[in-house]
């Protein structure tokens, strides 16, 4: 499946990563995957304030994602 | 009631903002507006060039209409007018401009208090500040996060 990556995570482990993923995975189950396969990233990943977005929804850590789908995670963002 | 949010590529005039927010306006007796200017000076004194905000291709522009929305629904307010820049920003140069227009000035003042408040905690950009040395992600302080806080 298509990941993107956002903010500081996108230094870390590149702007997208195809990953590959045995039937349904949770969000929660893929930032432990991804963190296991990148070390650089996976203390950022585990932080509360990355979130994830499928589509133009923000999902939560129990979302199930499929091998055709495309997630984007969010560092913690900072505006103003 | 106008609700403006925008998403600004190139640099942000503040005098031509708060000018069109007074046309806008015509009959509101209270208008306040701040704007965020990007600082020489790292937050431990080191020197800064440039601010770099990156912004999501549809979430960014969705996240600053949502915010004055709020704002504009929760306060007395009659004008609400957001504009954030993108991109990279010069020290001294303008990142946000936040404002609003009611009848009276509490509203207009804790509308705009409000907005800068979620737009340093939600708005969604990634920051980072570029100098001769470097680059280094600046994320919202516990400050920041405390002042969010005061509006729940």
């Amino acid at each position: 499946m298509k990941v993107l990556f956002y903010g500081k995570l996108a230094s870390a482990a590149g702007a997208e990563l195809d990953v590959p993923i045995e039937g349904p995975t949770s969000v929660a189950g893929l930032r432990r995957q991804l963190g296991a396969a990148n070390p650089g990233l996976a203390e950022t990943l585990c932080d509360r304030r990355v979130r994830a977005v499928v589509g133009e929804a923000f999902v939560g850590d129990d979302h199930l994602l499929g091998p055709g789908d495309e997630v984007e995670f969010l560092a913690a963002v900072s505006g103003g | 009631m106008s609700v403006v949010a925008r998403l600004e590529q190139a640099a942000i005039d503040p005098a031509a903002e708060i000018g069109e927010l007074i046309r806008a306006a015509r009959g509101a007796g209270a208008i306040v507006s701040f704007v965020g200017v990007a600082r020489a000076r790292s937050i431990d004194g080191s020197p800064v060039d440039r601010i770099v905000l990156e912004h999501h291709a549809r979430l960014t522009q969705r996240s600053l209409e949502e915010i004055a929305r709020d704002a504009a629904g929760r306060f007395a307010v009659d004008h609400v007018r957001v504009v954030h820049r993108c991109g990279a920003i010069g020290a001294g140069e303008a990142i946000v401009f936040a404002a609003a227009a009611a009848a009276h000035r509490r509203a207009a003042f804790e509308a705009t208090d409000y907005l800068m408040d979620r737009l340093k905690t939600e708005a969604i950009f990634w920051k980072r500040e570029e100098s001769a040395a470097g680059a280094a992600w600046i994320e919202p302080t516990e400050a920041d996060y405390a002042d969010r806080g005061r509006w729940e």
